[in-house]
């Protein structure tokens, strides 16, 4: 018997997009159905070379299939992006804590987003959009090094951006020809003269580098936003994926079982939060 | 029940018959005067012993082996069932780890089939110490030196004969079996039991206090308010984080997931002891890790075993059976590293005054 606790089921990639340079997101079909809720993670698996963990970008309310958004930065993912459509990978899950979307019912939601941290983002906005009157307001706030990197160019995020409820805002690290939007780090656009919110009974929801979670952290809670009420995205190498393996242990946490989304109350004590 | 052997029969006559039909496990003596366990298909007298204290591996290797096969990509064979098995001679120090991997591989999100299969199978045979390694310390962590749960059988020798005693049901249940050999124990033998596990906790306790670990000492709050001491950098000096440490520990349950190709060329998994002390042990994508340095990973393993554990179990992940010391090529003694933590943690207390 195949140990099913740790072995994947095999999936068929269907489609992929080139997203950045170094970002390429992954449609994969599972052979059976895979339900997840936004923030969940799942690990792929290339047979006999490695897995890795990543979290949809997709919808949650599509189960047969799943868009992972994937930046090239080590073995696994060096893999990754040499495949092509029709090729066939494995995948365990969904694993780990789902963002608590039914306790932002009638509240403001906050979406920070940085790079590749966007992706997670994308299944949590796609949930909210169909639902929005539930929702006092949404916020976004995504920033990109240059406008070359920034993820999802050409699909919904510049959309959303026309929809009344929805409040959606861009920056970019670097100047570059043709972009007539915000320059300047992440934390500026989170300023009260970019951001008008009401960070006293507001939502914040942040996943991004860990340099732009420290800072960005900080930023909200300068606005006002509460610990319990900042929602972040960590990662660690969680391998197992189910509170096993010991990997990605924070303080008396499991990353992959207790996480990986928390609210910054329930890990800020822990030394080197933010490194990974 | 607790019971003792008719005069008509022997110890080896009761374990004979005990082990009938399971694959036996059993202490023996190594050359070197240490005792390890080995594997038969019967209890061999002479051979065998229930050991006068714990053997060197750990006893988790039976229920969570060094290397296990998971499986191969798209295979849908069954595994070999394992068979019955009965360990003797097991000391209280593993008898109480198993608590710490249940909790991980049963009590979690998803139990672990192959565990969960390896305990059902297995009758653990626990036996008191009836002396100490020099490495011992269990009074330190709450532990003695004798079962008092966990057991499915317990055997406990005394100059005037054998306690033996059921842990569980299915303990019960084999001992009923062999019923003929035993008669129940008198109030007497239980009360020179008692004197003589009063007599070898004290004089393991004192031992223990000796090395500077006084029992009842407050191990998570030592290792809490000494985080960022310098004893943790002192110590890693030394460390060559070869990972026996994490091996031969009788609770470390952390593992990989091994990717590569079995013999044929399919796909394979296989799940191995992972080592905490290891650079690249908690390393993500890109490069970056949260223990950057020695001393971190050095301190890492003391915060799992005296602070993760407290916070999510109730209990030390540390037992006391001092094989990490025995294990450690650069002759780290855990027990110097927890005293001078309790020395740090006191001192600061003191000239804080937080008491």
């Amino acid at each position: 018997m195949n140990q099913p606790l740790y072995m994947p089921i095999p999936a068929i990639i269907e489609q992929i997009t080139d997203e950045t340079p170094d970002i390429k997101t992954f449609r994969i079909r599972p052979e059976e159905p895979m339900p997840f809720k936004a923030g969940q993670f799942v690990e792929l698996a290339l047979p006999g070379i490695g897995e890795a963990p990543f979290t949809p970008s997709s919808s949650p309310k599509i189960s047969d299939h799943m868009e992972i958004t994937i930046m090239r930065t080590g073995r696994v993912t060096d893999r990754l992006h040499m495949m092509g459509e029709g090729e066939e990978l494995g995948v365990r899950g969904p694993m780990g804590r789902a963002y608590p979307i039914d306790d932002f019912h009638g509240r403001e939601i906050l979406i920070v987003g940085g790079g590749c941290g966007v992706g997670p983002l994308r299944s949590l906005l796609l949930a909210l959009v169909d639902d929005l009157d539930l929702y006092s307001r949404v916020i976004v706030r995504y920033g990109a090094k240059t406008p070359d990197s920034i993820v999802f160019r050409d699909a919904q995020m510049h959309g959303w951006g026309q929809r009344g409820a929805l409040d959606v805002m861009l920056t970019v690290d670097q100047k570059a020809p043709g972009w007539d939007g915000h320059v300047g780090v992440i934390t500026e656009i989170l300023t009260e003269d970019y951001l008008d919110c009401h960070a006293d009974d507001g939502i914040a929801v942040m996943c991004g580098p860990p340099i732009m979670m420290k800072y960005g952290t900080d930023m909200l809670l300068q606005r006002g936003y509460r610990p319990e009420n900042i929602y972040l995205s960590m990662e660690r190498n969680m391998s197992c994926g189910i509170g096993q393996c010991g990997h990605c242990r924070l303080g008396r946490y499991y990353i992959c079982k207790d996480g990986p989304v928390f609210s910054y109350d329930e890990i800020r004590n822990n030394p080197r939060l933010w490194d990974d | 029940m607790k019971w003792t052997i008719r005069d008509t029969h022997g110890l080896d006559d009761v374990l004979i018959a005990l082990s009938k039909g399971r694959e036996v496990y059993a202490l023996e003596k190594a050359k070197n005067g240490s005792f390890r366990l080995s594997n038969a298909t019967n209890w061999q007298t002479g051979r065998h012993t229930l050991g006068p204290y714990r053997q060197t591996e750990p006893l988790k290797a039976l229920f969570f082996p060094a290397r296990e096969f998971i499986g191969r990509w798209k295979d849908k064979a069954a595994r070999e069932p394992l068979p019955e098995r009965i360990v003797f001679g097991v000391k209280n120090c593993d008898l109480s780890s198993l608590a710490i991997f249940d909790h991980v591989f049963l009590g979690g999100v998803a139990k672990d089939p192959y565990y969960a299969e390896a305990r059902e199978k297995t009758i653990l045979v626990s036996t008191d110490c009836s002396d100490h390694l020099d490495v011992c310390f269990c009074p330190a962590v709450g532990e003695q030196p004798f079962a008092e749960s966990g057991f499915d059988i317990n055997i406990a020798q005394t100059p005037g004969g054998c306690i033996i005693e059921d842990g569980s049901a299915r303990g019960a249940k084999l001992l009923n079996s062999v019923e003929q050999m035993l008669t129940e124990a008198e109030s007497p033998l239980l009360e020179a039991l008692r004197q003589q596990r009063d007599k070898h906790y004290g004089e393991l306790a004192a031992f223990s206090e000796a090395h500077g670990l006084k029992p009842g000492t407050d191990l998570r709050a030592a290792v809490e308010n000494s985080f960022e001491s310098e004893l943790w950098s002192d110590f890693a000096k030394d460390c060559v984080e070869c990972g026996a440490c994490n091996f031969i520990c009788c609770t470390c349950h952390c593992f990989l997931l091994a990717d590569g190709l079995d013999k044929d060329g399919t796909p394979a998994r296989t799940k191995l002891w992972d080592a905490c002390l290891y650079n690249g042990f908690s390393v993500t994508a890109g490069g970056g890790t949260p223990r950057p340095f020695r001393a971190e990973r050095l301190r890492n393993r003391f915060d799992k075993k005296f602070i993760f554990f407290p916070q999510v179990l109730g209990r030390y992940a540390c037992d006391g059976c001092g094989r990490c010391t025995e294990a450690c090529i650069a002759k780290i003694d855990i027990r110097d590293v927890l005293r001078r933590a309790v020395g740090e943690s006191t001192a600061l207390h003191a000239h804080t005054g937080d008491h």
